[in-house]
């Protein structure tokens, strides 16, 4: 049992720590927070990835997948950490990606891929409806076959990013006779195809992330469809756990708790800085010992599987606390904010308002009340562990 | 990066897992406890057989040369079946300081006698004023002629009472020092008692008591960077042991859960409960995952081992205690009752908190060291 990295394990994080050092700086980082800039950011951020080789640390090596092993790909993660770099969007990389290699076809294989890699194709998940969320086996968004194609009717919801989107990974209904489970199809939906129509949510952070998308006689061609008829929920499920590990967002609490303990110790509080007050430390300490933990669970878990086993109930685990996490981290970042992180601010210059983190803080605190709800809600993984995990 | 155990660790996972299945059911427990001692000389002489008590002992010294690791796969086991023995008490601490002390005779006179389970160690080194801080301590020892005599009080020795040797820390002249000390000396007066957990501690006073010349086993800086060692070393341990007994209690209670029947179907149906459980198990692969992490640095030697020490004891305190106050909860009446071993779980995680600085003191010294002046 150890922990510690080999020379080459070294070599390799200084190599990571260089690239980071070349190719990511504040101005990306501002670029890719604020809304009007973040499609474009962020393509040019995974593009400076991809040029490397490095942005599928997860895929195997003939899709076009790094190869490395759970240590490097921990090195990695942790660099982007320091460097107060984001990951790029789950949907392509994380998601549909590997259903795609998984169960795809050759021709969908190649069709796909590359623009999932270099980020020329942006993905957004039709999951969602607006009467099966939690539930999701209740979708009732119809795909009925028609010589070559399946005509689309119905809507998806808290469609994140569908604005931006050149693509849509969709659970559709093909079957009604059996199980809700049954009947269900996955199909890859070009957003440009006539009669999908993108309806901004602007949610609780006064921002546009979310969408409603209504297809109406949305024509998709079958060879669109991944694998068998009938047979998404299986693929989808693959996808989960996937999903909930992707979810867990460790790397993005480590990076808040660097900025707010460095924030903390600028803020004065009371002639010390806000970072020596003890009760601030107790707090921070708490969060921060979870997320060590967590840190440790994610590991554990990835060795689990690189020794051929399955991630069940510990991508739920991940899921639901990593979550938890962010929250708690989130909270804090908007608390050594002050009454800053509650000023709307007029325009995009920050600096007239006593420092320019309040807005940054108030965001993510107000869309982070999401992460407990998406990806199945925490309530829903706690069911899924009791059941499947401790047998209840 | 590696967090399976070796061959040997597995070997002897495997062993101690065994023999507890065997030898360590609730009613072979309480038959343990009623002996005089508070544990049974029988099994104290199976876990020397079995090579138990030479584990973290140096290979130099006759030991198994072990690592933390090899001592938390022991402690975990111990930590499922809330064993009573004072391993902690006689070899984590009383023989390790021996063995890593620098006194040749001592070693001799005691620590084969210790491995082969005829004689047993303690280590004195809290007092009343104490609490968590290692230097607070009033026992002094002056030379004399022959060698020293040794004075003060010492409370809440882990297995004092059964002890043969004990070391004890004491100040001579301005040096923190540790002097092994016959129990049966002339002036040493032992006073038992048991914890509510099962283990036993004894408050010690010393009266003027001679020590030969050859007592002192370190002193200065080094004795109390040994100490402090040896208790970075054992409070790993004991949160292994605290880990062993979390998983435990999570397993009685699904069963317990599954098994029991109220308003028609087993209580474990009732989505309210299930989300308690899954609140237990979280917290215990939470601490899991920081015993791990802090098996790994402390062996690697890396500088974070003090921090990941730090919060690993204070999560397992915190959350050790929690998931038994559940179990208890699960476990309805009868988890307040002695008929069921839930109270045993619990009792004993409270001490594993309350040992070598509760979960605030550690949350406080991780955050001392996390963002104090001297935090990287």
């Amino acid at each position: 049992m150890h922990a510690t990295f080999s020379a080459e394990e070294l070599a390799f994080q200084e190599e990571v720590r260089a690239f980071l050092r070349d190719n990511f700086n504040d101005d990306m980082a501002a670029r890719i927070r604020d809304p009007k800039t973040f499609k474009a950011a962020t393509i040019e951020w995974q593009k400076k990835r991809f040029d490397k080789g490095w942005v599928a640390p997860g895929w195997p090596v003939e899709h076009g997948g790094c190869g490395w092993s759970d240590t490097q790909k921990y090195i990695f993660d942790s660099a982007l950490a320091e460097a107060g770099a984001p990951d790029v969007p789950p949907f392509g990389l994380k998601m549909v990606g590997p259903v795609i290699y998984t169960f795809g076809t050759e021709e969908q294989k190649q069709q796909f891929l590359p623009g999932i890699l270099n980020g020329d194709t942006w993905w957004c998940q039709g999951y969602s409806e607006p009467g099966a969320g939690s539930d999701l086996a209740g979708l009732q968004t119809r795909a009925e076959r028609d010589g070559d194609d399946y005509v689309i009717n119905g809507t998806k919801i808290w469609t994140t990013y569908a604005q931006y989107a050149d693509w849509m990974f969709a659970l559709v209904r093909t079957d009604n006779s059996g199980k809700p489970q049954q009947g269900i199809s996955f199909l890859l939906i070009d957003m440009r195809t006539p009669g999908i129509t993108v309806s901004p949510i602007i949610a609780i952070d006064g921002e546009h992330h979310l969408n409603e998308v209504s297809f109406e006689n949305v024509r998709v061609p079958v060879v669109n469809r991944i694998g068998e008829e009938n047979q998404g929920w299986t693929y989808a499920k693959a996808l989960l756990s996937h999903e909930r590990t992707a979810l867990s967002g460790i790397a993005y609490c480590k990076q808040v708790l660097n900025n707010v303990r460095k924030l903390a110790a600028d803020e004065n509080d009371d002639g010390q800085p806000l970072l020596n007050n003890p009760t601030f430390q107790a707090r921070m300490a708490d969060i921060e010992m979870e997320l060590m933990a967590l840190e440790y669970t994610e590991l554990r878990v990835l060795a689990t599987v690189a020794n051929g086993g399955a991630p069940g109930m510990e991508s739920s685990l991940l899921k639901l606390k990593g979550t938890e996490l962010q929250q708690a981290v989130q909270n804090l970042f908007f608390d050594v904010a002050g009454l800053y992180g509650s000023v709307l601010p007029a325009d995009a210059d920050l600096s007239s308002l006593g420092h320019d983190y309040g807005d940054q803080a108030r965001r993510e605190y107000m869309y982070g009340r999401a992460c407990t709800i998406y990806g199945g809600s925490n309530e829903v993984q706690k069911n899924i562990i009791a059941k499947f995990g401790l047998g209840l | 990066m590696d967090f399976s155990l070796n061959a040997e660790q597995q070997l002897l996972k495997d062993s101690i897992d065994k023999y507890m299945a065997e030898r360590y059911d609730a009613d072979q427990r309480r038959q343990y406890l009623a002996e005089e001692t508070g544990f049974s000389s029988k099994v104290w002489q199976d876990y020397a057989e079995l090579g138990w008590l030479t584990v973290p002992l140096p290979e130099a010294e006759g030991g198994f040369g072990g690592s933390v690791v090899d001592t938390s796969v022991l402690m975990e086991a111990m930590g499922r079946s809330v064993a009573v023995e004072p391993y902690l008490g006689s070899i984590l601490l009383g023989a390790q300081l021996i063995a890593r002390g620098n006194n040749a005779a001592v070693k001799g006179r005691y620590l084969e006698e210790i491995m082969a389970g005829s004689c047993h160690a303690a280590f004195a080194y809290q007092e009343r004023r104490s609490r968590h801080q290692l230097d607070a301590i009033d026992c002094r020892a002056e030379r004399s002629a022959d060698g020293y005599r040794l004075s003060g009080s010492k409370t809440l020795v882990f297995n004092g009472a059964a002890a043969d040797v004990l070391v004890v820390a004491a100040w001579l002249d301005d040096a923190y020092t540790l002097f092994a000390v016959p129990a049966t000396s002339n002036g040493v007066q032992r006073d038992g008692f048991k914890l509510m957990d099962g283990q036993r501690v004894a408050n010690i006073q010393f009266d003027a008591v001679e020590l030969a010349g050859d007592s002192v086993i370190c002193e200065g800086d080094a004795a109390l960077a040994m100490v402090e060692t040896v208790i970075a070393e054992a409070t790993i341990a004991v949160s292994a042991q605290a880990v062993g007994a979390m998983e435990k209690l999570l397993k009685e209670t699904v069963e317990y859960s599954n098994t029991r029947k109220q308003f028609g179907q087993p209580i474990g149906k009732f989505q309210a409960l299930q989300h308690r459980m899954v609140d237990m198990y979280t917290a215990t692969e939470q601490c899991r995952s920081l015993l791990v992490r802090a098996l790994c640095s402390h062996s690697g030697g890396e500088a974070q081992a003090a921090s990941d020490t730090a919060a690993l004891k204070a999560m397992v305190g915190k959350h050790g205690r929690a998931v038994a106050e559940e179990a208890v909860q699960l476990h309805g009446g009868m988890g307040v009752t002695e008929e069921l071993s839930i109270g045993d779980y619990l009792k004993r995680l409270m001490v594993i908190d309350t040992l070598f600085g509760d979960s605030d003191w550690q949350r406080r010294r991780f955050a001392a060291l996390r963002y104090g002046p001297q935090a990287a």
